[in-house]
């Protein structure tokens, strides 16, 4: 007896294994075609408890599209900032993507582009729309394949408490700038709050050295592009005014080792007077209700400062955020793109008032009744003269991997200005 | 001289134990605290205004389908594993055939996958066989990825058991499935409620295959609680820590019931032995 | 008896679920991995192959062998702290008051996830608001050095909590291990005269020495694949100081785009892992026992 029922146990459990796989074949993926609604997959990385209003929003404006289109019904997925990365790493080498999804411009979508994942959005963009400069990102040889969601743009932002308290002011140049760092020092006030960790953040402080260094605002985009040499003097140069700050301990103590987050924090914290952040963090310092009144009204922000009497103030670092995607392969690809540009549309106006975060698409800011510093940053944006992407957007994922080591290396001394300059500049020739 | 060696022995005892307990008084303080003291904090402080609606922002979040999900996916997976390893290892150990060592070292291979090697083959597979969205996938691949640790625990273990125990046995007239229903595995009930918390633990705080495998809400499991509150630019990490209390506790519970497991297990081998 | 054990059916019975699943589920993405590695693809393109080029390509990629390098350092510590864990073992398995609730306490760090851990170990590191450096300048230490910016202490620094993180895990099993010894053995032992330490060291290792090779081996191939805390707490910087193998093989086919050239060093890893193993089986082989 115990014999058969052992061997029956152990049959019915490999067995259910197989049948269950089996079975599962109807289920999943056919409910697309099931009826005459067609259904579009979205995946977006806003999620609930991180990002409620970006959420909330999207979630509206959803509803509102499947109100407006009743034969059509929106299929969501959220995923954090990497697993959103990874998953879409990992659907793309099937050939899965969702109809609908987020990319990053320049860079990182390039090989998308190339491999025929993304569907061109020409037929459904309006460039006067948006911000010029933001579709030209999510473009190759002049197609569109990306509908741009934010813009940024950076600055160093500050503590007005700690700048009163020993007399300081916004400074006009990097000398100024280093004056207040020896102040601070002095008194023992942590200058400069950065996260090197994530080398991005040191990459926009040597970026802006070097915009307005050689007063030529395309330097570093013309090394990029291979126009230019990133051995440029100017480029060499700015590695060298990195150095120099990190000599004058201009940054936080053990920065390499921090996260932009824990920067972030010490900030806001008020353990560092100054922060180098793009405008993705006006709420923290607006409207955001989690951050004590007292500090926010203790935040202010000035422009990077000229370097030796050259460089425009009106130049600056930053650009597209995420943007929306359309699978080439999509069964559904028309709906799909109804579905982008109309979120995209609705997306604009919300996004400020709601969010806080500032759109792809123009917005008219006189309308709308936001705090001093939006009304601010937006006018500046009115009168950029240039924004330069970001250095580790606009290169190749695999380049900007050696430009981040190679920034992560420069600030800690391990390299020089020289090496480190040509670390960039191999990277960016081998793939000519 | 002995009484000295002894309170020198305790001293070092308690202070690794206050030492390991602190993992866990930290995990509750951080979850009541906002990013600001998380960061730029003592990390033991106590929060200034403890921050009981990271708490509440966890449980407004949905965990209730999350939690259940963990629960049965962790279970199922344990048990299969638990059971498939059994059986494996058994025959690997204690019966008589060519191939054991090959099984042995193909099972071993098994050890050494990263796991990121495996995810894209993986995904591409379950794709195929229209297995991406099912919960089945992901107790497939937590039963396959824990078999070979579960081997290897297992297997000095086996070793040990007195060969003479088999032998009665079968004189008795035993069956092999009696034997190893019956004999072996309770015999081998300390080192199984080992490979119990072994497996739970893994089965419970994994992330990467559920991420992948899965799409719909209705299938996800508590860690993608965690990924709830990682934004774009800005992470809640209070809540965070709120989730991570909220799932650790099961596993706690879990733990202290099978560590007395534990000790039932020796005591009655011990008895029998 | 022999009959019996080696009953062709039941072998293939118990053996065949674990053999299967493993076959499916890990050797076959494994050799697909190694088929990826003769690929130039980014995973998004079609593949194009290139035969061993990948292969040839890591072999004299000096961030390679530096990772590997990082990774073998880390799996000597894993497998020396394994002493440690063994006197903790023999320690709390012996019949000392309150074993109970220590061991209890000892494995609690095992329960948390990864994330937690990292989270913990991120504010013992933090130079200026972190508890290692507040003690040390208690303590009068003048610049305390910049535990995971350093990249001359970063890798040093992440082995800490990565061993730490294991110790439960090991405890537990020596533990279960030592307890199954029959008490019966130990009295005689004693009542011979023998001291605690003479009893640990001729009778209780000799006698869970299948548990501790085991052991040595679980420890140094997790070593070798090690991932997690590495990517949380450093992402391999600062520069690549706290590179290991699995990192540096995520950040290829993951954020690189280099697909095939990521499953070349995964397959690599693989490789090399293996061989370590093998070597390891072999060094702490004895003749009665069964070759594995």
């Amino acid at each position: 007896m115990k014999n058969k029922k052992a061997i029956s146990f152990v049959a019915v459990l490999v067995i259910s294994l197989f049948v269950l796989a089996a079975c599962s074949d109807t289920g999943g993926s056919e409910e697309a075609s099931s009826g005459d609604k067609k259904t579009v997959e979205f995946m977006h990385l806003w999620p609930e408890g991180s990002s409620a209003q970006h959420h909330k929003i999207v979630n509206d404006i959803i509803s509102g599209f499947e109100e407006e289109n009743p034969d059509i019904s929106i299929n969501l997925e959220v995923l954090s900032n990497e697993q959103y990365k990874d998953k879409i790493k990992v659907l793309s080498t099937s050939d899965k993507l969702p109809d609908v999804g987020m990319t990053w411009a320049a860079g990182y979508m390039e090989p998308y582009v190339e491999g025929d994942m993304y569907a061109s959005l020409d037929d459904v963009i309006n460039k006067d729309d948006f911000v010029s400069g933001t579709t030209e990102a999510f473009s190759v040889d002049g197609t569109t394949y990306g509908l741009p969601l934010e813009l940024n743009t950076s600055y160093i932002f500050y503590n007005k408490a700690i700048f009163e308290e020993y007399g300081l002011e916004e400074p006009q140049t990097l000398e100024e700038l280093k004056d207040i760092v020896a102040t601070l020092n002095e008194n023992d006030v942590t200058p400069i709050a950065l996260g090197n960790k994530d080398a991005w953040t040191g990459s926009m402080w040597y970026m802006y050295l070097a915009d307005r260094l050689s007063g030529n605002e395309d330097v570093l985009t013309n090394a990029i592009n291979r126009e230019n040499s990133f051995e440029d003097p100017a480029l060499v140069q700015a590695a060298e005014e990195v150095q120099n700050l990190v000599g004058a301990d201009a940054f936080v103590e053990g920065f390499n080792g921090l996260a932009d987050e824990e920067a972030k924090s010490m900030f806001m914290a008020e353990q560092a007077a100054m922060y180098l952040i793009a405008t993705w963090d006006l709420p923290n310092y607006t409207t955001n209700e989690d951050v004590s009144q007292e500090f926010r009204d203790n935040v202010g922000y000035f422009k990077f400062p000229t370097v030796g009497g050259n460089g425009n103030t009106n130049s600056y670092i930053g650009g597209t955020g995420v943007g929306l995607f359309v699978a080439e392969n999509s069964d559904v690809k028309e709906e799909a793109k109804k579905f982008a540009s109309y979120l995209v549309e609705q997306w604009g106006e919300r996004a400020v008032t709601d969010v806080g975060v500032i759109p792809g698409t123009k917005v008219d800011a006189e309308s709308m009744d936001l705090p001093e510093m939006y009304n601010n940053v937006l006018n500046d944006l009115n009168t950029a003269e240039n924004i330069t992407l970001y250095a580790d957007v606009q290169m190749n994922a695999e380049d900007a991997q050696v430009h981040l080591d190679a920034i992560q290396a420069l600030f800690g001394g391990e390299i020089t200005p020289e090496e480190f300059a040509k670390r960039n500049e191999d990277a960016l020739a081998g793939e000519e | 001289m002995r009484h000295i060696g002894y309170i020198l022995l305790y001293t070092v005892l308690a202070f690794v134990a206050v030492f390991q307990i602190f993992p866990i008084i930290w995990l509750v303080l951080f979850s009541l605290k906002s990013n600001q003291e998380i960061f730029a904090g003592n990390p033991f402080a106590l929060p200034t205004d403890p921050k009981w609606d990271n708490y509440l922002k966890v449980f407004e979040g949905g965990v209730g389908t999350y939690f259940w999900n963990s629960v049965w996916i962790t279970v199922v997976a344990t048990g299969l594993t638990i059971l498939i390893a059994s059986m494996a290892t058994y025959t690997i150990t204690r019966m008589h055939w060519k191939f054991s060592s090959l099984v042995l070292g193909i099972i071993m291979i098994g050890l050494m996958i990263p796991i990121h090697s495996a995810l894209i083959p993986l995904y591409n597979m379950f794709l195929n066989v229209h297995l991406i969205d099912n919960p089945l996938s992901i107790i497939i691949t937590y039963t396959t990825y824990n078999l070979p640790i579960t081997v290897m625990i297992l297997l000095g273990f086996y070793t040990t058991i007195p060969r003479e125990i088999e032998e009665a046995a079968i004189i008795d007239g035993s069956s092999i499935h009696r034997m190893f229903f019956q004999i072996i595995l309770p015999l081998s009930a300390p080192i199984l409620s080992t490979t119990v918390i072994i497996n739970m633990i893994y089965n419970w705080n994994e992330f990467v295959f559920v991420n992948t495998f899965i799409s719909s809400d209705a299938f996800k499991t508590l860690t993608v609680g965690i990924q709830n509150f990682i934004g774009q630019y800005m992470t809640d990490w209070g809540a965070i820590g709120a989730t991570l209390v909220i799932s650790v506790l099961p596993i706690i519970i879990a733990f202290l019931f099978f560590s007395e497991k534990i000790m039932e297990g020796i005591t009655a081998s011990a008895v029998k032995g | 008896m022999n009959k019996i054990m080696s009953n062709k059916w039941i072998i293939f019975l118990y053996t065949f679920p674990a053999l299967f699943l493993i076959g499916v589920l890990i050797v076959v993405p494994l050799i697909l991995s190694g088929y990826f590695g003769l690929m130039d693809w980014d995973g998004i393109s079609a593949m194009e192959f290139i035969g061993l080029e990948n292969y040839m390509v890591a072999l004299q990629d000096a961030k390679f062998w530096e990772s590997a390098f990082h990774s073998f350092l880390l799996a000597l510590f894993s497998a020396l702290s394994l002493i440690l864990y063994l006197i903790v073992a023999l320690i709390l398995a012996s019949k000392i008051k309150g074993a109970n609730l220590l061991r209890k306490i000892y494995l609690i760090p095992m329960l948390l996830s990864s994330v937690a851990i990292a989270q913990l170990w991120i504010k013992v590191y933090n130079p200026t608001n972190g508890m290692l450096n507040s003690v040390l300048i208690f303590f009068g230490v003048e610049n305390p050095p910049n535990w995971l910016a350093d990249p001359d202490i970063a890798l040093y620094a992440i082995f800490i909590p990565i061993i730490w993180q294991y110790a439960g895990f090991y405890i537990l099993i020596y533990y279960a291990a030592l307890k199954n010894i029959p008490q019966s053995l130990i009295e005689a032992a004693k009542i011979d005269g023998a001291s605690p330490v003479q009893i640990a060291m001729k009778m209780k290792i000799p006698l869970i020495m299948n548990v501790i090779k085991v052991t040595i081996v679980l420890s140094v191939v997790g070593s070798l694949k090690y991932f997690d805390l590495i990517y949380v707490m450093t992402g391999g910087g600062p520069n690549g100081a706290s590179e290991v193998m699995a990192s540096y093989m995520y950040k290829l086919a993951f954020e690189s785009y280099d697909f095939g050239y990521g499953s070349a060093i995964g397959f690599l890893l693989l490789i090399i892992t293996l061989i370590v193993t093998i070597i390891i089986r072999k060094l702490t082989a004895t003749k009665e026992e069964i070759q594995y």
